[in-house]
C-alpha cells in the first residue's frame, strides 16, 4: 500500500468504512428489511493512484466541510474568507494570516486551524459535528505543498472524448464501454463473470427494453438461432416492439411528473393522457433526444410548430393546480412557475438550481440572481393555476369535433322544444310529468312527444359523456402587455420582490445561442447545445442506470460539487460524447449499452465479489435488482394471459380495494374498474391519482409524482409481499397462470414446466422441478379435502367462475396456488 | 437495492455522524438482531439488521413514542380554548382596518364583522385553564394538557398548511414527521408498521398522502394507512381460497425455492426477500389482531365511545391506543370536518361545534385517561391541533347567513400536547384582547417540530437526510426547542 493507498484507507475509514458497513446492511433491507452483514472485505482503491487532483481529492472535502460558511453564500460567509476561489483563499486577510500560502503548509492558516489542539481555534467548529480525518489533513497539506491548484468542478467543463483504454483481456470486450469497464476490473484485480446463457439474455434483455418478460416462443426462437448475431437481432426485435415505448415512457413520466389529476387537496382529475401517449410515440419512433427536448420545453415556439410539438409541451403542465377555495392563484401559479425551473435543471443538466430559489448557492456556483433570470424564461405562459387548465388544445379528430358539435346541437334542438313544450303557460312550479299543462293535457300525443324527446336527450346526453375527452394543456406564450415583468423573489417569495431581471443562464455556464432572443426556444436549444456539458452526461448517465441498475454518477439528481463523483469518469464521458455524436439517438445508445460485454455477464455473485463490491459499482457482474412496479404488474398479467395489448387513449382503473374515503373537498378516492380488457392494460395506462397512487404499485415504490422523481427506491418489504400474495389482482393472475398450466397437455411435471418457462423463460432446474411438484400434490390432496375452499381459489375476483372440469376443481385449486407460489419467486422481481 | 445506495450510504453517515459519534461508541451491535431468516441462513455467517429496529436517539429522550391528533380543516380556536371576552364586547362591530392591514384571507374581503364566542367559557383544573362548553370531557383532564395559544403558521389555505406542519414545507416533496421520527428511532414491533396513520370521517386531510409519506427518505420510513372497515392493512387477508395451512406450504415452497435461488446466484437480497415473506406472515396475525377492538371491555369502549366496526374517531383513539401499547413508534390520526366556516349548519360554532366536538371531545379525554391508567403517559407524547386558526370575525361569504362561521387564520392558534415531557395544566403563550396577534411567546410550526423532535430526544437541527447535495430537516432553515414547555 504506497502513499496513496494509505491515504485512501484512512479516507475510506473515516468517510465510507463504517458507512459501507451498515449501509451494506441497509441496502439489503426494505422495510423492515433483513439486511445481512456480511464479512467485510477490502473496500477497492481509488480510480487512479496518482498526485492529488483538486476536483477528485480536495473538492469533496472542502464543500463537505469547509464551504458552507467559506464559499458562495454571502450571507453565512465568515471572516470573508472564500476556500472555494483560490484568488481570496490566497489573500492576506486583515489579521495578516494567510489561509493558503501555495508550496507552504506550514505558513497556511488552514493548516493550522485544521490541526489546531485547541477546540476554539480548530476548524471545523466543534458544534458543526464535522471533523477532518488525518488522511485528508494530509490530503489538504500536500494539494498545498503541490501549489493549491484549482480547477473547475468536473461536471462544469465540457466532456472530452477520451481513448479507449487498454486492457490485457483483449477478447473479452464487444465494444467501447468495455474497455473502460474492463480496465478498472484489471487494476482492482477482478475478472469480469461469465457471459450469462440465453434464457437469462433473453429475459434481462426484454424486461429492459419492453418491460415485459419473453413467450416461450420467443425464447424457442432465440435458443434455435445459431448465427453470430442471434443477440443482435434479438436487441432490434425488441427495440422494434411497440411495447419498448410503453416501458420506456415510464421513466420519463417520472420525471414529467406526469398525473391524472391537479393535486393538491381536491386533487380533481386532469386530461393530459395525450402528452403520455406523445412519450410513448416518441420512444417508438425514437425521436432524437435533442429533438425531443425542444418539443417539450418549447414546442409552441417551434418553426415547424404543430399538435404534436404542442403537445409536448404539456411536460411543464404536469405541475400541480391548486384548486382549493380561497387561495391566491398567483402565489400557486409562481409555485408552479419555480417547479419548472427546478425540474429543468434536475431532469436535463442533473443540477440542483433549487437552493439558489432563496439564497445564492452554498456549494455550487449559482447566485439568486441568476435562480430568477432563470425563472424569466418560464415566467410567461398564458396558464394562471386555473381550475379550468387553461390554454388547453383540442386535439380531437375533424370527425369527432363534428361529431361533438352535432350531438351539442341536437342536444340544444331537444331542450329548446321540451323548454316550450313544458313550460306551463301559466308557470306552476310542479315537474311536468306530474302535472301536465293544460296544452298537453288536451293532447296524449303532446306527452308521449315530450317523453320521447326526455329520452333522446338522455340517450344524446350520454353518448356526449362517453366521448373521451381528447384536449390537453399546454404551454403559450403570452404576447405584448400581457407579459409579466420578473422580480428576484426574497427567499422565494413571490410577495418579497426584488429587483427585476431579464432572462439568461447561469454565468458558470456556456451562453445561450448567438444571437438568439432569449426565450423558452433559446433555453431548449442551450440544453441541448454541444457546448452544454451536463446534459449529456446526464442522460447517457440516465440511460446507464436504467439498464445497469446504478448510475455512473450514482447521484443522478445531483451533478453538482456535492453529488458522488462517477465511479467510471472517463466512460461517462465516452457515452456523453457517443450520444452527441450519434445525433441523440436514443434507440442506438440503448443497443450499446445491451449489447456490451458488460451488460451480458452472469448476475452470480462470488462470496470474494460480494465482500469487495457488494454493490457493483465495479460491473464484474450483470445487473440484478428489483424490476419496477409497473414491470412486477405488466409481468404477473403476461405469463397468466391476461394482459391487454391496446395502446393510447384515457386512462383505465383496474380493480383495487375501496377506501372509503375521499379526497379533501373533493370526489371519492375509490373507482370504478374499468371493464372489459381494460382491467388489465399495461401499468402505464393506469390512471395516476396524486392523492390516491394507485395501492399495489406504490407499494413496489411508485411515486406519487407531486414533483419530479428522479430515482426510484427499490425497497423489499413485508407489505409487498402481501400484495404479490394477496391483492385481487395477483390472485386472479394466479388463476390465470394455474388455468394455463392445468390446460397444457402431457404430465404434471410437463404442466409445470410449462408454467415456469412462461414465467422465468428457463427450464427449472431438477430440485425446483421436485419441490414444486410435492407441493402441488400436496396441496391437490389438500383441496380434494376442502372441496368449498377448492371452489373459492378458483372463483376470479369478481365473481365470475373459471371453468373447470367437474371433478377437476382441487386440481384447478392447486394449479393456482402453484400460480401464487410461481408468481412470488425472488427471480420474478429480480432481472436475471 | 442499489438505486437506493447513495441516499441509504448518507443515511448511515447520519447514522455514524449523529448516533454513533456522539453515543461515543460504535453501536451497530446495537442494532443488530438476531437473524429473522428461520430456515433462510446465508451460506456466509451473517447478521441480520433491521432499518426499523429500534435505535437510540441523539440523547436520553422523555418520550419513546407519539399520538398526534390532527383536526383536518382548522377547529375554532376562539369557540375552544382561548377564550377572548373584550371580542364579546365588539361582537357584531366592523372589523377596525388595522387588524385586516397586511393581511391575506381565503373568503373574506372588505371588511368583516368582529364575533365574540357564542359558546360559554369557564375555568378547569388547578390552573384555572378556560375551556368552552364544547369540550366538557377535556374539561376533565385540563390538568394533564400542556396548551399552547400561541401557534402561528404561514399558510393560509388547507393543502399548503398541512404540508408545513407535516413536513416542515408547503410545498410537496419533503417527509412526513411520522417519516423522519421511524428514520431516526425506527420501531419497537416488527410485526407491524413503525407508522401507521388512521383516518376518520370520511375525508383525506387536504395535504393528501403526503402527510405521511416518506418524500426523498426510503420508502421503508412512510406511513401505513391501516383501516378500522374492511382489511386493516391492504392485502393483509389471505385469498378466499386459501386458508392458513395452504397459506403456510405456500410459503414454505417459496421459501425452499428461494434458498435454491439464493444458493445458486449468492444474492444477498434473497435472504432479505425470504425474510420478508415470513414477517407478511407474522404481520397477517398481528395486523387483525391489534386492529380487533372488540377484544376490549365493553367499559372501555364505552369510556371512548367506540363500538367495533365503525371508522370512527374514537375506534381510532381506542386504536392508537392499542397500537401505542404494542411498540408502534408514530400513530397519526386525521379527522375531517373542523373547516367551520359556517357555509352549512354542521359548520356553525355553536349548534355544529357542539356536535362535532362530541364526537372528538371523549374519546380524546378517553385516551389520555387510559394512557395515563396504562403507564404509557410516562413515555408518549399526545399533540392535538389543527393546520391553523379562524379568524376573529365572521367569515366573509356567510356573513348574512344565520349560520355563524368563522375563515381560515394562520397568525394565531391553539393546540395541546400531552405527556410526561411537557408540564402539566399549563397554558403557554398569549394572544391580544381581540385574538388578532400572539403578544407573548410566539410558537411557529418548525418550533413545534423542533418540541417533538427534542422530546424524542433529537436535536432538529441533526436529524438531517442529504438529498440533491443539502442536508434537509423537518425543521427546514427554522425552528427553536420551546423550553418552557418541557417538564
Amino acid at each position: 500500500m504506497g502513499e496513496y493507498g494509505l491515504f485512501t484507507y484512512l479516507m475510506l475509514e473515516r468517510r465510507h468504512f463504517l458507512g459501507r458497513l451498515m449501509y451494506r446492511a441497509v441496502v439489503r433491507a426494505g422495510a423492515y428489511g433483513l439486511l445481512v452483514l456480511g464479512s467485510v472485505g477490502a473496500t477497492f482503491g481509488a480510480a487512479h493512484p496518482t498526485e492529488v487532483d483538486f476536483n477528485r481529492d480536495i473538492r469533496p472535502i472542502l464543500s463537505e466541510n469547509c464551504l458552507k460558511c467559506h464559499g458562495p453564500g454571502e450571507e453565512e460567509r465568515k471572516a470573508k474568507l472564500r476556500l472555494d476561489v483560490r484568488e481570496v483563499a490566497i489573500k492576506p486577510a486583515k489579521s495578516g494570516s494567510v489561509a493558503i500560502v501555495p508550496g507552504a503548509p506550514e505558513k497556511s492558516e488552514l493548516v493550522a486551524r485544521i490541526t489546531a489542539t485547541d477546540p476554539d481555534d480548530r476548524m471545523p467548529p466543534l458544534k458543526t459535528g464535522k471533523e477532518l480525518s488525518r488522511g485528508q489533513i494530509e490530503l489538504l497539506r500536500r494539494w498545498i505543498a503541490q501549489g493549491a491548484r484549482y480547477a473547475v468542478h468536473w461536471a462544469y467543463v465540457k466532456p472530452q472524448r477520451p481513448a479507449l483504454p487498454a486492457v490485457r483481456h483483449k477478447r473479452w470486450p464487444r465494444n467501447p464501454i468495455d474497455y473502460f469497464v474492463l480496465a478498472r476490473l484489471e487494476r482492482e484485480g477482478l475478472a469480469p463473470s461469465p457471459r450469462a446463457d440465453r434464457p437469462t439474455l433473453i429475459r434481462r434483455a426484454s424486461l429492459d427494453l419492453t418491460g415485459l418478460p419473453p413467450t416461450i416462443a420467443e425464447v424457442d426462437q432465440f435458443l434455435r438461432d445459431k448465427s453470430p448475431d442471434a443477440y443482435e437481432h434479438l436487441i432490434d426485435r425488441l427495440l422494434s416492439q411497440p411495447a419498448f415505448g410503453e416501458h420506456w415512457a415510464r421513466m420519463w413520466l417520472d420525471l414529467a411528473r406526469y398525473a391524472d389529476s391537479a393535486g393538491y387537496a381536491d386533487d380533481q382529475p386532469r386530461t393530459i393522457w395525450a402528452f403520455r401517449d406523445y412519450v410513448i410515440r416518441s420512444f417508438n419512433a425514437n425521436k432524437p433526444f435533442d429533438r425531443f427536448t425542444l418539443e417539450q420545453i418549447a414546442g409552441d415556439l417551434l418553426d415547424d410548430a404543430d399538435d404534436e410539438t404542442e403537445t409536448a409541451t404539456a411536460f411543464h403542465r404536469n405541475t400541480m393546480t391548486n384548486n382549493e377555495g380561497g387561495t391566491t392563484h398567483e402565489e400557486f401559479r409562481n409555485a408552479a412557475v419555480i417547479d419548472r425551473v427546478n425540474t429543468t435543471m434536475s431532469v436535463w443538466m442533473g443540477t440542483t438550481l433549487a437552493c439558489a430559489q432563496c439564497h445564492t448557492h452554498k456549494y455550487d456556483p449559482f447566485t439568486q440572481t441568476e435562480y430568477f433570470r432563470f425563472f424569466a424564461f418560464f415566467n410567461n405562459t398564458e396558464d394562471a393555476d386555473r381550475t379550468d387548465e387553461a390554454p388547453v388544445l383540442d386535439l380531437s379528430s375533424p370527425a369527432e369535433k363534428k361529431q361533438r358539435q352535432q350531438l351539442e346541437a341536437d342536444i340544444a334542438k331537444i331542450e329548446a322544444r321540451l323548454a316550450a313544450s313544458t313550460n306551463p303557460p301559466q308557470g306552476s312550479g310542479a315537474k311536468p310529468d306530474e302535472q301536465p299543462s293544460a296544452k298537453a293535457q288536451s293532447s296524449t300525443q303532446g306527452a308521449a312527444d315530450s317523453k320521447a324527446d326526455r329520452d333522446q336527450l338522455e340517450k344524446l346526453k350520454n353518448e356526449l359523456g362517453a366521448m373521451p375527452l381528447n384536449t390537453v394543456p399546454v404551454l403559450r406564450e403570452l404576447t405584448g402587455d400581457k407579459r409579466r415583468k420578473t422580480f428576484v423573489e426574497f427567499r422565494g417569495n413571490y410577495l418579497a420582490l426584488g429587483d427585476e431581471v431579464t432572462p439568461a443562464v447561469p454565468a458558470v455556464f456556456h451562453p445561450l445561442p448567438a444571437g438568439a432572443l432569449p426565450n423558452r426556444l433559446a433555453l431548449a436549444r442551450w440544453l441541448v447545445d454541444e457546448n452544454n456539458p451536463l446534459t449529456s452526461r446526464v442522460i447517457a448517465n440516465r440511460f446507464w442506470e436504467q439498464i445497469f441498475g446504478t448510475g455512473i454518477v450514482r447521484t443522478c439528481e445531483d451533478f453538482g460539487t456535492q453529488g458522488d463523483p462517477p465511479t467510471h469518469p472517463e466512460l461517462l464521458d465516452w457515452l456523453a460524447t457517443e450520444l452527441v455524436a450519434q445525433h441523440w439517438d436514443m434507440k442506438k445508445f440503448l443497443k450499446l449499452l445491451v449489447t456490451s460485454a458488460t451488460y451480458c455477464q452472469s448476475s452470480a455473485v462470488t462470496p470474494k465479489l460480494e465482500a469487495k463490491d457488494p454493490d457493483n459499482l465495479l460491473l464484474a457482474r450483470g445487473p440484478r435488482v428489483r424490476a419496477t412496479a409497473e414491470v412486477i404488474r405488466d409481468q404477473a398479467l403476461a405469463v397468466s394471459g391476461l394482459l391487454s395489448q391496446k395502446m393510447y387513449g384515457p386512462p383505465v382503473r383496474p380493480p383495487q380495494a375501496s377506501l372509503g374515503l375521499s379526497a379533501a373537498f373533493g370526489g371519492s378516492l375509490d373507482w370504478k374498474t374499468s371493464k372489459g380488457e381494460d382491467r388489465y392494460r399495461r401499468a402505464i395506462y393506469t390512471d395516476w391519482r396524486r392523492t390516491n397512487p394507485y395501492a399495489s404499485m406504490a407499494t413496489f415504490d411508485a411515486p406519487s409524482r407531486e414533483v419530479c422523481a428522479l430515482r426510484r427506491p427499490r425497497s423489499n418489504t413485508p407489505l409487498q409481499a402481501l400484495v404479490t400474495l394477496n391483492d385481487p389482482v395477483y390472485v386472479e393472475a394466479a388463476q390465470a397462470l394455474g388455468a394455463r398450466m392445468a390446460k397444457a397437455p402431457g404430465s404434471d411435471t410437463e404442466r409445470l414446466t410449462y408454467g415456469f418457462r412462461l414465467c422465468l423463460a428457463r427450464l427449472p432446474r431438477p430440485n425446483e422441478l421436485n419441490r414444486l411438484l410435492a407441493f402441488y400434490q400436496a396441496t391437490k390432496a389438500d383441496y380434494a379435502a376442502k372441496p368449498q375452499l377448492a371452489a373459492r381459489m378458483v372463483t376470479p375476483p369478481d365473481g365470475s367462475s373459471l371453468s373447470a372440469p367437474a371433478g377437476e376443481t382441487s386440481a384447478l385449486a392447486a394449479w393456482t396456488t402453484v400460480g401464487n407460489v410461481l408468481l412470488n419467486l425472488d427471480e420474478m422481481f429480480m432481472k436475471p | 437495492m442499489s438505486n437506493m445506495e447513495p441516499k441509504l450510504e448518507k443515511l448511515q453517515h447520519l447514522t455514524r455522524r449523529s448516533f454513533l459519534e456522539s453515543a461515543g461508541r460504535f453501536s451497530l451491535g446495537a442494532i443488530a438482531l438476531a437473524s429473522l431468516c428461520g430456515g433462510a441462513q446465508p451460506a456466509a455467517a451473517a447478521t441480520v439488521l433491521n432499518p426499523l429496529a429500534p435505535k437510540k436517539p441523539q440523547f436520553p429522550p422523555k418520550v419513546k413514542r407519539v399520538v398526534y391528533l390532527h383536526m383536518s380543516g382548522g377547529p375554532p380556536h376562539l369557540d375552544l380554548f382561548d377564550y377572548k371576552p373584550e371580542l364579546v364586547k365588539w361582537n357584531d362591530k366592523p372589523c377596525p382596518d388595522e387588524f385586516l392591514k397586511g393581511r391575506r384571507f381565503a373568503f373574506t374581503s372588505g371588511v368583516p364583522k368582529l364575533m365574540g364566542t357564542p359558546r360559554k367559557f369557564a375555568q378547569y383544573g388547578k390552573g384555572g385553564m378556560w375551556m368552552s362548553d364544547a369540550i366538557p370531557q377535556l374539561q376533565s383532564v385540563a390538568d394533564e394538557l400542556c396548551l399552547i395559544k400561541s401557534l402561528n403558521t404561514d399558510q393560509f389555505n388547507h393543502a399548503p398548511a398541512e404540508l408545513l406542519l407535516f413536513t416542515g414545507s408547503p410545498r410537496a416533496g419533503r417527509p412526513s414527521m411520522g417519516s423522519w421520527v421511524t428514520y431516526g428511532l425506527g420501531t419497537e414491533n416488527e410485526n407491524l408498521p413503525g407508522f401507521v396513520v388512521l383516518i376518520s370521517s370520511g375525508v383525506q386531510p387536504s395535504a393528501g398522502p403526503a402527510a405521511w409519506g416518506s418524500g426523498f427518505l426510503p420508502s421503508v420510513f412512510q406511513g401505513v394507512q391501516c383501516r378500522s372497515k374492511g382489511d386493516p392493512v391492504l392485502c393483509v387477508s389471505d385469498p378466499p381460497g386459501m386458508d392458513r395451512d395452504l397459506r403456510r406450504r405456500t410459503l414454505d415452497a417459496l421459501r425452499d425455492l428461494n434458498q435454491l435461488q439464493e444458493q445458486r446466484l449468492g444474492h444477498p437480497e434473497t435472504a432479505t426477500r425470504i425474510a420478508q415473506y415470513e414477517l407478511a406472515y407474522r404481520m397477517q396475525i398481528a395486523v387483525p389482531e391489534v386492529m380487533d377492538i372488540s377484544r376490549e371491555t365493553p367499559q372501555t369502549l364505552a369510556e371512548y365511545g367506540a363500538a367495533p366496526g365503525e371508522a370512527s374517531f374514537a375506534n381510532n383513539c381506542l386504536l392508537a391506543r392499542r397500537l401505542l401499547q404494542k411498540g408502534v413508534r408514530f400513530v397519526q390520526l386525521f379527522d375531517w370536518g373542523w373547516d367551520f366556516h359556517g357555509t352549512n349548519e354542521g359548520e356553525d360554532i355553536r349548534d355544529g361545534l357542539t356536535k362535532k366536538c362530541a364526537r372528538m371531545d371523549r374519546p380524546v379525554a378517553a385516551l389520555i385517561r387510559d394512557l395515563r391508567r396504562t403507564g404509557l403517559l410516562e413515555d408518549t407524547l399526545l399533540v392535538w391541533g389543527g393546520e391553523f386558526g379562524r379568524t376573529p370575525f365572521r367569515e366573509g361569504r356567510t356573513a348574512a347567513s344565520k349560520i355563524l362561521g368563522r375563515d381560515h387564520y394562520p397568525d394565531c392558534f391553539t393546540v395541546f400536547l400531552s405527556g410526561s415531557g411537557v408540564r402539566k395544566g399549563i397554558v403557554y403563550g398569549e394572544t391580544d384582547e381581540l385574538g388578532f396577534s400572539i403578544t407573548k411567546d410566539k410558537v411557529q410550526v418548525h418550533d413545534l417540530q423542533a418540541t417533538i423532535l427534542h422530546l424524542l430526544g433529537f436535536d432538529h437541527e441533526k436529524l438531517t437526510y442529504r438529498f440533491q447535495g443539502r442536508d434537509f430537516r423537518l425543521t427546514d432553515v427554522s425552528g427553536r426547542v420551546v423550553t418552557d414547555i418541557l417538564a
